[in-house]
């Protein structure tokens, strides 16, 4: 690793000021769980990183109100684990926690790291996403809101410009909703996710009113998987729908080959997960 | 009778005692000393600059950028080195490997030129400035392709000359061959020709590595009048006899110190950096360091991958009466400790079984990836992966229980080995009986309903043969105030022999095991030992540390005589010191040295009377939930029973039983290095996984049958590797029971069962 300078402002705006839209050698770090493997490995070589830790406090808080948590984007993945806020308004991103990395990262790593990286094999981008959230993103010429669900665009890639920064994620109360997150591994317990899906159901009883279901770590980024949901809405569960909805995911997915599983493999493993991810949602079990 | 440090600790029976590791407190709260985080006084950094390429000749190395690097001392090639070592070659078989890449690179991940800075991170800067230019060559990475190909890793063969079955390959040309073992037993064809059924199969293992916690590290301190190593390494006397063979010194100027070392498992044996350390140090003239990261130990050394082809004859009442053996080692681009491994664990190819026609061939191949040597079990896991997954199929197919074939063939205590040599201390129907009570064998067994989790149980069973002959020194010091100091160079490098080497002292001395001080290694003052390896410390060091005490005790009982007091007294040594020299003053030293007789094997059919001094057995037993529709496997129980002789620590002995087996449980699953035209593409602890708490079985049982070692220290033996054999196949085995589908390679994991469960289904899965 060789020197480089570090700038910590103390303000959000101050950070914008700091990136360069045109440099891809001068990048914001947060918790740098992600980035300090990246310049270990020589991959990410910086001449400047823009320290977050000293931006305003309010940024790495969660408050809850009558729609849902606003987190800020500063907040240590620890911090959302232990908070009676996000465990009551959103018990699904708290049951995910505990199957998320391991501790010494989530004692350091923030959601906005978690999101503007952008690794499709991320367990928390997925739960959000199905949860329907949207950013607050800070840049040059402003604020903007977008949904999560838009923010990946391919692998490791997002529509953020290098100078901006995402400030908060609204989190809609989960409320009556039933949500499932599983994390698929084929290595050891603590591996990345071969595959990632989060579901979270409008149910009454045994019948879906309206699903979001999204697949991650297997495809290229976190996608919402639309023509599943279209197959569950509307429906009683059972299993011949479960794997009709299973076939319409893998229909709709880009899947990546790795370590952790061919191409051909990651297909079977969805076809089969989008349907226990639904069941685990209706039963309460599962993260 | 001493001076006790440890007010607590009391003398008598030290030997099967459960004493806290005498390091333990030091450790866990970070004050034992590693070489990975030493310094030295104007201590340089090195860091190294290495092949992309699998195979190709150099045809450049531009180091000039590097060179202009501020805080850059010097950039090394292999031309720089042999200004200060002119023959740069090392190895503990053959003399083949460079101290940096000579003319030509055989893996990627070889180191071509190295940087030396006072900074580490100016030398990791300067080494991404260097660029080299190879021309290209073909490549060989399968091992049974590498014995018949035009593609040779080597231009010629180059034995070290240490080992006398080696010799007749020196200057061998066009082979990838490094050496042929063969064992000849009663006559294979016609005991196969005439058996009632024939099996034939072939099983093969994956690349995988041993990633000790604390990665490789040396550091090198020359100088005209002596040289000093700080090293993590277990064979500290293997790297004085190297060293100064490549100084062209007498042993007495290198010295060798080593702290603890954070585990090894067959990594850290022979020579890895040291070489490299000296001839940086000699240009640098000031003490430099190479500590690896990571991801470099990727390209160092790894396990052998490997293909078995087996073949059995069995007669009509289920007794294997002939068995053929081919086993091809995959031992990458440099020999390392390869050729023993095909040897000395290629005799027990056949199994622990009573066979009278017996083949075996075995062959270490040199192949264009990272070099592979001895990992926790020096070969046997391979075999019996394959042997053991071969016995349960024949079971099967012969509608025959998996267990009571085996008990059927087992050669028990008194039984020809297939060496020859008659079966001693070899209690496999102990240790088989110890697994099969713990899995309640004889009780039915729920295999799972209609859904979509299926349940199996497996066993597995397998011996090894202690390396012979090796040599162990001893020494015991007894000061005047009764306290004792044991020289010893077995290194500890976690599996407690610190700890368990003391009980013996204070078993003989009749003083606490805590009032027994272990020096650390270090050359200067700790006499000769062959190394840390193969479960031969306990044993060998042993047995040369009894008589070091044994010889000590003699001289104390001369010492009393010679002062007056009468047969038998009991008067504390302090006191025996003091009326002797008249004040708190003197030593008593007691040494020991232990080689264990041997008859070297015929060359050509591998037959000996006494081919090793002790058996480890050890049996495995596994339960698991088989997800047919994701090929997920779920442990939820695994019984790991071994015969250790006498347990001289028994706490040790349980850790060392769950940890080989948990080990073992990794390699068997899921660990993996993947390889993609020589390039491995999950070089790091982030793609290469290794067994976490989560990944234990639900029920993880370690046993050990009392069984004393008739002619071992105490009763005892070897403990570091016997657990790790069976896990394989035992899972294997379990996996075929559960679903029906049987895994020729490891490792198991989900994909590779699913795959399987598809292709039985008749719809296979397409390729990737």
């Amino acid at each position: 690793m060789i020197p480089f300078e570090l700038a910590e402002p103390t303000s959000l705006a101050a950070a914008v000021k700091l990136l360069d839209p045109d440099d891809e050698t001068v990048r914001p770090i947060a918790g740098g769980t992600a980035l300090m493997l990246m310049m270990k490995a020589g991959v990410f070589r910086p001449q400047k990183l823009v320290s977050l830790r000293k931006i305003e406090a309010k940024y790495s808080g969660i408050a809850a109100s009558g729609d849902g948590l606003r987190i800020g984007a500063m907040t240590t993945l620890n911090a959302v684990e232990r908070s009676a806020d996000v465990k009551k308004h959103a018990p699904v991103v708290t049951r995910t926690m505990r199957t998320l990395s391991n501790v010494r990262v989530r004692n350091v790593a923030t959601v906005g790291g978690a999101l503007a990286h952008g690794d499709p094999h991320m367990d928390l981008p997925p739960v959000l996403m199905a949860l329907g959230a949207t950013l607050t993103i800070v840049g040059p010429k402003g604020e903007r809101k977008l949904p999560l669900e838009e923010l990946f665009t391919g692998y490791y890639e997002t529509v953020l410009d290098k100078n901006e920064l995402i400030s908060e994620v609204h989190v809609p109360s989960q409320g009556a909703k039933k949500g499932a997150y599983m994390k698929v591994t084929t290595g050891s317990a603590d591996d990345w996710p071969a595959l990632g899906v989060a579901v979270v159901l409008d149910a009454d009883g045994g019948a879906i009113k309206s699903a979001r279901v999204v697949g991650s770590a297997a495809t290229t980024k976190a996608t919402r998987l639309k023509a599943a949901e279209t197959v569950l809405n509307g429906k009683t569960v059972d299993d011949k729908l479960l794997k009709a909805a299973g076939d319409a995911a893998i229909e709709e997915s880009e899947f990546i080959a790795d370590v952790r599983g061919s191409m051909p493999y990651k297909r079977e493993l969805m076809r089969v997960y989008v349907g226990r991810a639904v069941r685990a949602a209706m039963q309460g079990t599962g993260a | 009778m001493a001076t006790t440090l440890n007010p607590a600790a009391k003398a008598g029976a030290q030997v099967g005692r459960s004493v806290p590791r005498l390091e333990g407190r030091d450790k866990v709260t970070g004050r034992a000393e590693y070489t990975h985080t030493m310094r030295l006084p104007g201590m340089l950094h090195a860091k190294l600059f290495r092949s992309t390429v699998p195979h190709g000749r150099i045809k450049s190395v531009d180091t000039s950028a590097a060179k202009k690097l501020p805080g850059v001392l010097h950039v090394v090639t292999v031309d720089d080195v042999r200004k200060v070592l002119p023959h740069p070659y090392y190895g503990p078989a053959f003399h083949d490997q460079p101290i940096l890449a000579d003319g030509k690179v055989r893996f990627v991940g070889e180191p071509v030129a190295a940087v030396i800075s006072a900074d580490p991170h100016i030398a990791e800067e300067a080494v991404q400035l260097i660029t080299a230019e190879y021309e290209e060559l073909p490549a060989i990475y399968d091992e049974v392709e590498a014995l018949d190909t035009n593609i040779f890793v080597h231009e010629e063969l180059k034995p070290a000359g240490t080992f006398a079955d080696l010799k007749h390959l020196k200057g061998a040309k066009g082979t990838n061959l490094a050496l042929d073992y063969r064992l000849r037993r009663g006559d294979f064809d016609k005991a196969y020709a005439a058996a009632a059924h024939k099996f034939e199969h072939e099983f093969k293992t994956q690349k995988v590595l041993h990633l000790s916690f604390e990665p490789f590290a040396c550091i090198c301190d020359y100088r005209e009048t002596g040289v000093t190593f700080y090293d993590s390494t277990q064979g500290p006397s293997f790297v004085r006899t190297e060293m100064a063979r490549l100084l062209g010194w007498p042993e007495n100027k290198v010295r060798i110190k080593v702290p603890y070392l954070g585990s090894g498992y067959g990594s850290k044996l022979y020579i890895k950096l040291e070489a490299l350390a000296l001839a940086l140090s000699m240009i640098a003239r000031k003490p430099v360091k190479i500590a690896y990261t990571f991801e470099e130990m990727f390209y160092q050394i790894t396990r052998h991958p490997s293909t078995f082809r087996i073949k059995s004859g069995v007669d009509k009442d289920g007794r294997i009466v002939a068995r053929k053996c081919e086993v091809f080692w995959n031992g990458g681009a440099y020999a390392d400790i390869g050729p023993r491994v095909t040897q000395k664990s290629g005799l027990t190819a056949a199994g622990p079984y009573d066979i009278d026609n017996v083949w075996i061939d075995s062959y270490a191949l040199y192949t264009n990836m990272t070099p592979a040597g001895a990992l926790r079990g020096f070969g046997v896991p391979q075999l019996v992966w394959a042997y053991e997954n071969h016995t349960d199929m024949m079971a099967r197919a012969l509608n025959m229980d998996p267990v009571e074939f085996r008990r059927k063939n087992l050669a028990v205590e008194g039984k020809p080995h297939a060496t020859g040599q008659m079966l001693k201390d070899h209690p496999v129907d102990k240790v088989m009986d110890k697994v099969l009570e713990r899995m309640e064998w004889s009780k039915p067994f729920d295999k799972g309903g209609s859904g979509h989790i299926k349940r199996g149980r497996g066993f597995a069973i397998a011996n090894k043969a202690v390396i012979s002959p090796t040599t162990s020194v001893a020494i015991v010091n007894v000061a005047a105030d009764g306290s004792a100091t044991l020289y010893c160079g077995t290194v500890d490098m976690g599996q407690g022999s610190d700890t368990a080497m003391a009980q013996m002292v204070a078993e003989i001395l009749n003083i606490p095991a805590e009032d027994v001080r272990v020096t650390p290694r270090d050359t200067d003052v700790t006499p000769y030992d062959m190394g840390t390896l193969g479960s031969r410390s306990l044993f060998h060091m042993g047995h040369a540390v009894r008589r070091a005490a044994e010889d000590a005790r003699d001289k104390l009982k001369a010492l009393a005589k010679e002062v007056g007091e009468p047969e038998g007294s009991n008067i504390p040594i302090a006191d025996l010191f003091q009326k002797r020299y008249g004040m708190q003053a003197g030593n008593v030293i007691g040494s020991g040295i232990y080689k264990p007789d041997y008859t070297p094997p015929a060359p050509g059919t591998g037959q000996s009377p006494n081919v090793t001094p002790f058996w480890m057995v050890a049996g495995s037993g596994a339960e698991v939930e088989v997800d047919i529709e994701t090929g997920h496997v779920k442990i939820t129980k695994l019984v790991n029973v071994v015969d250790c002789g006498k347990a001289i620590n028994p706490k040790s002995v349980e850790t060392q039983i769950s940890g080989a087996a948990l080990m073992h449980l990794g390699f068997s699953m899921f660990e993996k290095m993947h390889l993609d035209g020589g390039q491995v593409t999950n070089a790091s602890l982030a793609d290469y996984k290794i067994p976490g708490f989560h990944d234990l079985p639900s029920v993880l049982e370690s046993h050990y049958v009392e069984h004393d070692q008739s002619n071992g220290p105490f009763g005892a033996k070897g403990v570091g590797e016997v657990a790790t054999f069976c896990v394989g196949p035992a899972l294997a085995n379990a996996i075929d029971d559960a679903c029906g589908v049987r895994l020729m390679e490891m490792p198991l994991n989900a994909e590779a069962v699913y795959r399987a469960i598809r292709a039985k289904q008749g719809k296979p899965l397409e390729e990737a």
